[in-house]
């Protein structure tokens, strides 16, 4: 965390004093970009730079489940399965990847190239089913075109 | 001054106070489990909900008065709602209420008897989580009867200030817990999260399946381990329960000591040294006068005592700072004049202690330095020559401090090394043996009242004084 100082610091000019703790957030959000996951040794050294307590930091990384504590593979497929992806067959492609990669939801293949998880609803109703492959949107998914996009993640 | 309606009766109320505020200065009862008069509020239990005409339902505890409004704490639509309220909160309560150490005094089994009486409606099993989850060396948690109302983490956060406690994770597997930076065994006053967990999801580890609360009373009384001088209640078993086979000893032990909400002094808290108090008053104690370690009958005593003062020349006493202000104007009163009069410090901070906080503990271990300053004054305890008896009163002075060739009248309560070394040794009685009243470094007077019966040997301190000031029996 330590190089993500310089940068905490300009973030903490657009915050009031004593509002410490509303930059839990947005530095939790930097560090997992950064290093792809919240390593313990993030959480001690941010609750130090914040001087907020630790509980604090870990009250928002376990509320929120896109916050991860572990590092994952290259690639990260989400598959969303809420209602309209639901009904539009996700459970369907899903078990399709399953099968491909060998994992289950939860699971990196042990090539640590991908990582598999189900979400819920990312607002792309209207283009069901869909997942997210780390920033990206894929839409209107079938098995041909999961078949060729995995192909082109290497 | 905006005049409010609570269920009809007009109420004149101040700007800044909430509908559950005056409803509770105005006798009207509001049930409720998050809130608490001395945290901020949260509102997350949603029990304390009125109605206010026109508005709906609202919780009260978050509601501002508003000049004319109408408020119904137990219209139909109010105890339809409360029901509810109830049934979501004990959707995954284990209801284990016949061996939860609250049973008896828990909130949440008061309102389900008053506003429930429902089983769970849930077709899913209870969620099941940590149960004696080990928070700290005095507080263990449960987090099945949890109900999440956070008033201890509220009190870590604003009032004890250590932040030792949080919320993890969300929805119905969230987990009260502490983390490693701030540990809560550092939190010199967590044991007031017990007494305001509004379940038994926070047990302290003294009192564990110790005794059903309806077996003990509380009796009122003082804390004296500093001059603060907390008014708490001292919990022991009621006269009617008393255990006549398995421990009889259980009849004389104090089972627990909790805070008297006293605005005065110490509002709702008090520190861990004060729940402590037991391993202050049950240490071995002295029951039976001696003539230098010999024991003798009390009139003896007495007798040797009184020809020591008489004969003596240039006699010192250095009088205890745990002495009530009634013994301590006694000795004033009936042998001020007859000695050279001290105030001694009977206790001294122990290692590892707080000595001083902004919140209660003071630097001063002593109940009532004050009284015993304003009687006997500010010196330190000096021999002069020619001191030839010395009437030490209560524990913690060293007698190699003392001048050799001087005699020694001792009182004290435990037994002690020192007890031996007396010309004449007098135990006396304790704090829970006895009435009286300290005065606290504020100059606040708090009454205590007795637990306990003393044993027949021990005096109380005050007829000893009146005794010893009596003329001698069969001496010149």
């Amino acid at each position: 965390m330590k190089h993500l100082v310089p940068e905490f610091e300009k973030l903490r000019e657009r915050f009031p004093a004593g509002f410490e703790s509303s930059l839990v957030l947005p530095c939790l959000r930097r560090i997992q970009e950064d290093r792809g996951y919240v390593a313990d040794s993030d959480i001690e050294e941010l609750a130090v730079f914040l001087g907020v307590p630790q509980i604090q930091i870990e009250e928002v990384l376990s509320f929120y489940t896109q916050f991860r504590r572990k590092p994952i593979g290259r690639w990260h497929l989400q598959f969303c399965h809420n209602v309209s992806c639901s009904m539009n067959g996700a459970e369907n492609v899903l078990a399709h990847v399953e099968r491909k990669l060998g994992i289950k939801p939860g699971q990196t293949t042990p090539d640590g190239r991908y990582t598999l998880s189900t979400v819920e609803c990312l607002g792309s109703c209207g283009t069901a089913p869909m997942m997210m492959v780390n920033d990206g949107y894929h839409e209107n998914l079938t098995l041909t075109k999961l078949d060729e996009l995995l192909q082109g993640l290497k | 001054m905006p005049e409010i309606f609570i269920n009809g009766q007009a109420i004149e109320a101040r700007d800044d106070q909430t509908v559950m505020e005056v409803a509770r200065e105005h006798g009207h009862f509001i049930p409720y489990f998050c809130w608490h008069p001395q945290l901020s509020v949260v509102g997350n239990c949603r029990m304390c909900l009125v109605e206010v005409e026109g508005r709906g339902l609202d919780i009260a505890c978050n509601m501002p008065v508003a000049k004319g409004m109408q408020v119904f704490t137990n219209s139909e639509e109010v105890q339809a709602h409360r029901k509810a309220i109830l049934q979501f909160i004990t959707l995954n309560h284990p209801v284990d209420c016949g061996i939860c150490d609250k049973a008896g005094e828990c909130t949440l089994q008061d309102y389900h008897y008053e506003y429930s009486g429902q089983r769970s409606l849930s077709h899913d099993e209870k969620v099941r989580s940590t149960k004696f989850y080990n928070l700290s060396n005095r507080i263990l948690l449960d987090n099945e009867r949890c109900i999440l109302c956070l008033r201890c983490t509220r009190f870590t956060h604003e009032v004890s200030k250590s932040m030792a406690l949080g919320v993890e994770r969300r929805g119905d597997i969230s987990n009260i817990r502490p983390v490693e930076d701030r540990p809560l065994s550092e939190d010199p006053y967590s044991d007031n999260i017990v007494d305001i967990c509004p379940v038994g999801a926070l047990l302290s580890r003294q009192f564990l399946h110790k005794s059903r609360v309806w077996f003990l009373q509380p009796t009122p009384s003082v804390c004296p381990g500093c001059a603060r001088g907390c008014t708490v209640q001292i919990w022991h078993r009621k006269p009617e329960w008393k255990l006549k086979a398995l421990d009889p000893r259980q009849n004389e032990n104090i089972a627990r000591v909790t805070p008297l909400d006293n605005p005065a002094v110490n509002g709702p808290w008090i520190c861990n040294k004060g729940r402590d108090l037991a391993q202050m008053f049950e240490r071995a104690r002295a029951d039976e006068p001696m003539l230098k370690g010999r024991p003798v009958a009390v009139p003896a005593a007495l007798d040797e005592a009184r020809r020591l003062i008489g004969a003596a020349r240039h006699p010192v006493a250095l009088v205890s700072n745990w002495g009530s202000n009634e013994e301590l104007e006694a000795f004033k009163d009936k042998l001020g004049e007859v000695f050279h009069c001290f105030v001694k410090q009977d206790w001294q901070p122990q290692p590892g202690e707080r000595i001083e906080d902004d919140l209660l503990i003071r630097g001063d271990k002593n109940p009532n330095t004050t009284r015993a300053r304003e009687l006997f004054g500010h010196a330190e305890p000096d021999f002069k020559d020619g001191t030839d008896l010395v009437l030490v009163w209560g524990e913690g002075f060293d007698f190699a401090g003392l001048p050799p060739r001087a005699r020694i009248i001792f009182l004290n309560s435990y037994l002690q090394p020192e007890n031996g070394h007396a010309d004449v040794f007098l135990p006396v009685s304790i704090q829970t043996e006895r009435h009286g009243h300290y005065t606290n470094f504020r100059g606040t007077v708090s009454a205590f009242e007795p637990c306990f019966e003393k044993k027949p040997g021990v005096l109380h301190a005050e007829d000893l004084i009146k005794a010893l000031a009596a003329p001698a029996r069969g001496h010149p």
